[in-house]
């Protein structure tokens, strides 16, 4: 981070052809698209007009939705922190009997996101499952429907966000220094002490930003909603879809996009306010592991292995679900009933028979290896660009970078779809809405703020004397990023790519505005299947596309974390 | 040579280092003394072209090579975390400098077997991860996948640092023999006097971004020419009370021009009272008090209060069996060892 100016390099041309590619496509992407959808909204007509406002706030159901998307995000705040600190508690902190099994059935969110989890979900608690059976044998008048509403969609959405913190949350802990903890025991603190004053607030800055990640996750929640919300629980995000999709209430959706940006920005701002207070720069100089504590008072060691063994069920269960029941025949995936009789393998064979059935998994296995790999190299370029150039310009670009995780990504769907629903000059005149490009782009634009946060982490945290000396020795710029730079963070980036990926894979939440009609991803299809009206058939595929889908990002986790892991082992 | 005219080095508003005028002779073990954060680095760096000066040239033997970049100087560095290439073997890090300049493959491999033995690197560790080594073993990589390249020029920052007390001393020694058999230029960054005063053919001693003396290690501890050098290097007793209390007595001593005086605390000399202590000509004894001793092994240190003056002396064999404190001792200062600042 030379603040000198650095003679040589600066009017290297392939920079600055860079540099300006990278100002057109934030310019033409995340600034333009999002702008122009207020200014056609309000000033659509030539003149200002805030009828849209008018027309939404007079529909109750809009400001219903609104009020619940607000109601959602609040308590998943505070049920996803709750479980997920748990379950990274229960798998790094505390000595829990069998926490590698627990750990994997924890993980299992990760497999498996979005559509395909809700589809588990519906298989064990919707109507027509055999706990619903079950409950209604007990109590016949236990509603069938029962799991639905704001309580299903919380709980399915609290188990379904813990991802993040089974990441993220596992690693900052288990970076915390083991000597504050053995400090802290010296000086005569409790357990909990030691949990509440010594643990939890190095976690706090790591724990801030999944606050912040849950909090938007449940304001533009879109499929368990649909799925499990029911006519008494409508969200923003459903409703911007119903009124995109009709022409005469194109601007209602807009609005209420717009909405849904502005409540984020300001419990960002308030958020980013209250953090500043909470930061803290670890200054230890030799770091000992984490020791697994065992919980000394004997009730609660009981308890907590009781709650620890109730989520693993909880988690397990929907997996289990989906892969028993793509084993079973329509019979018994529609009655939820399974006998002996029910099993068979003809599920699988139909999936393989036809290339029309495969073919979501190609759309979207395309769509992933591509807005995974565009995405992690253009955030490479950008992260390599402000380590080396730390000026106004790329602090701005640092900014700017950020608008998606300022926008809900529906917002920047409905911003995408109007405005490249028209020539731009921006892109040279080229419609967008209706090619395929156009979901590669979204893809691209929601996975860059978390790529960048990692890209740029790892990028600084790299020895600046170890560009230095590979300079020192001859090298190039070009030739020290691909022999030096890149084999260094490659493990990093190895992780965000995959990451990117299985995200992709099932995404549904921003697929549904964007996918060519023809090109159906997998979300889509998943999420068609889990309907009520699906027929079985359909219902039976999906739950083939689901455990192949299982299986595929099981493999691609392990072959990239089973690595970083062995690498590290042979570090130490 | 390396040459430094006027170099002057900002970082944004903050001068870092100014006005620079130094010589480095060929063949010289040169080093840059001083304390945390008075530019050593920055000008190392400067030198090396990993940054610019904001003004002034720098020159190697006629060539002005301020602009050139350090890919381009024949000038190799050893950093100061060392800077390994973590994600490559021993052997390929040796190799980078080597592989960049597109040398044969056996080539590479005859030389990087050479100077693995010249730095006493075993065979078996070329092939080991560099997190695999100790401390001492990743410096002797830095060591050689600098020499490797068969600079002009070989940089130093302060490679010894992080490293414990005992193969600090081993590896310096080992330093100054690897110097000695490439007769290579050496510049050398450290805060460490003794290293410095050691390995050093000439030091320059650095304060606040100015470099305040040039001299060989005798010159920097012999004739210190400034109070800073004088109070950085080596320890010091300040008599400046002393002397103005008692000018009559000091008539050696530039007493007009001068106010601040020092005399080195292995310089003072002291003798039980009631001794005779045989005085030369420039020689002063006063009376004091033994107040402390620290007892070092090799020697022992006291502190006695001479008037209202405490200083310090070092005796190789302690003074008397019984106890020191409240000792009356005769303290000797010779006149000739005096520095003396304006
Ligand atoms: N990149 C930078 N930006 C701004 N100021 C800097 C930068 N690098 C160094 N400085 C400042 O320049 C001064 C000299 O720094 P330098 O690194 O040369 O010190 P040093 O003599 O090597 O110290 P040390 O013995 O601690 O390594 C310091 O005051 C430091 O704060
Ligand atoms: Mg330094």
């Amino acid at each position: 981070m030379d603040t000198l100016k650095n003679r040589w390099n600066k009017w290297n041309p392939v920079t600055i052809l860079l540099s300006f590619f990278i100002i057109w496509f934030v310019f033409a992407f995340l600034v333009f698209p999002n702008v122009n959808t207020i200014y056609e909204t309000f000033f659509g007509t030539g003149t200002f007009s805030l009828e849209p406002v008018e027309k939404l706030l007079r529909s109750d159901r809009a400001v219903q939705s609104v009020l619940n998307s607000i109601l959602l995000a609040i308590i998943l705040v505070f049920t996803v922190n709750i479980v997920g600190i748990s379950l990274v508690l229960f798998t790094n902190y505390f000595d829990i009997k069998g926490a590698s099994i627990l750990k994997l059935s924890y993980f299992s969110t990760l497999v498996y996101g979005g559509v395909a989890l809700n589809l588990g979900y519906k298989l064990v608690y919707g109507k027509n499952s055999p706990l619903t059976d079950f409950l209604t044998q007990i109590n016949p008048n236990w509603d069938g429907n029962w799991f639905s509403g704001l309580f299903a969609v919380g709980f399915v959405m609290t188990f379904a966000c813990t991802s993040n913190h089974m990441l993220f949350l596992s690693s900052a802990l288990r970076n915390v220094d083991y000597q504050t903890i053995e400090a802290a025991k010296n000086l005569g603190a409790s357990q909990i002490t030691i949990l509440k004053n010594v643990v939890l607030p190095t976690l706090k800055p790591t724990l801030f930003a999944l606050t912040i990640i849950t909090f938007l996750t449940g304001l533009s929640a879109t499929s368990a909603p649909l799925v499990f919300g029911g006519k008494e629980f409508e969200t923003i995000t459903p409703m911007i879809l119903t009124f995109a999709n009709s022409s005469s209430s194109k601007d209602l959706a807009t609005v209420l996009a717009l909405v849904l940006g502005i409540v984020t920005i300001i419990v960002l701002t308030f958020m980013l306010r209250s953090e500043q207070k909470g930061n803290y720069i670890s200054i230890s100089k030799t770091k000992t592991t984490l020791v697994k504590q065992k919980i000394n008072n004997k009730t609660v060691n009981i308890l907590v292995h009781i709650i620890a063994y109730i989520l693993f069920i909880i988690y397990t269960m929907p997996v289990l679900a989906i892969i028993i029941y793509s084993f079973t025949d329509a019979m018994a995936i529609s009655s939820g009933f399974i006998t002996w009789d029910s099993f068979t393998i003809d599920n699988y064979l139909l999936t393989f028979s036809s290339l029309e059935a495969v073919r979501p998994y190609l759309i979207s296995l395309g769509y992933g290896f591509a807005g995974s790999f565009l995405v992690v190299a253009f955030c490479l370029l950008c992260a390599y660009l402000m380590k080396k150039y730390n000026n106004r310009l790329t602090r701005t670009l640092d900014f700017m970078l950020m608008i998606p995780w300022f926008l809900p990504s529906t917002l920047i769907a409905v911003g995408l779809t109007v405005t490249f629903n028209t020539n731009q000059w921006v892109v040279l005149n080229q419609v967008f809405t209706g090619t395929l490009w156009l979901l590669l782009i979204g893809y691209i634009i929601v996975n860059i703020p978390f790529t960048l946060r990692i890209t740029k982490s790892t990028f600084f945290g790299i020895n600046q004397e170890i560009e230095d000396a590979a300079k020192n020795l001859g090298a190039n710029a070009f030739y020290t990023f691909i022999k030096v730079l890149l084999p260094i963070i490659l493990p990093s980036i190895m992780g965000i790519y995959s990451l990117n990926f299985i995200g992709i894979l099932p995404d549904y939440d921003l697929t549904v505005f964007l996918y060519h009609p023809l090109y159906e991803p997998l979300g889509i299809t998943i999420m068609n299947a889990t309907g009520n009206s699906a027929s079985a058939d359909t219902k039976a595929l999906n739950l083939v596309y689901t455990v192949i889908l299982v299986i595929l990002n099981t493999m691609i986790l392990t072959a990239v974390y089973g690595n970083l892991r062995f690498r590290k082992r042979k570090k130490v | 040579m390396i040459t430094f005219q006027d170099v002057t080095i900002k970082y944004d508003d903050f001068t870092a280092v100014k006005n620079l005028n130094f010589e480095v002779k060929d063949g010289e073990f040169f080093t840059f003394l001083g304390p945390s954060g008075c530019g050593k680095t920055t000008t190392l760096r400067s030198l090396v072209g990993l940054i610019q000066p904001t003004s002034g040239e720098i020159y190697l033997d006629d060539k002005d090579i301020t602009n050139l970049p350090t890919e381009k100087r024949d000038i190799k560095m050893v950093f100061q975390s060392y800077a390994l290439f973590p994600t490559m073997t021993v052997y390929e890090n040796i190799a980078f400098g080597l592989k960049v300049k597109k040398v044969e493959k056996a080539m590479i491999k005859q030389k990087v077997a050479d100077i693995a033995k010249k730095v006493d690197l075993a065979a078996e560790q070329l092939a080991k991860k560099v997190s695999e080594l100790s401390g001492g073993q990743q410096q002797r990589v830095a060591i050689a996948r600098a020499l490797v390249n068969q600079p002009n020029i070989l940089v130093l920052d302060e490679p010894l640092s992080n490293l414990d007390a005992k193969l600090r001393v081993q590896l310096r020694n080992e330093l100054k023999s690897l110097q000695k058999n490439f007769g290579i230029t050496t510049v050398y960054v450290t805060h460490d006097q003794e290293e410095a005063l050691t390995l050093s053919d000439r030091i320059a001693v650095f304060n606040k971004g100015e470099i305040e003396q040039i001299g060989t290690p005798e010159e920097i501890y012999e004739q210190s020419n400034s109070e800073f050098v004088c109070n950085f290097i080596g320890e010091n007793n300040n008599i400046t009370k002393l002397v103005t209390n008692h000018p009559e007595r000091f008539d050696r001593l530039n007493l007009e021009e001068n106010n601040a005086f020092y005399s080195r605390i292995e310089k003072l000399k002291i003798s039980l009272f009631g001794q005779t202590y045989p005085l030369v000509e420039d020689e002063l004894s006063f009376t004091g008090k033994i107040i402390d001793s620290e007892y070092y092994g090799i020697y022992t240190k006291y502190s006695i209060k001479v008037e209202d003056t405490v200083v310090r002396a070092v005796l190789k064999e302690k003074l008397s069996l019984g106890t020191d404190q409240n000792e009356k001792v005769q303290v000797i200062l010779s006149q000739q060892h005096i520095l003396q600042y304006k």
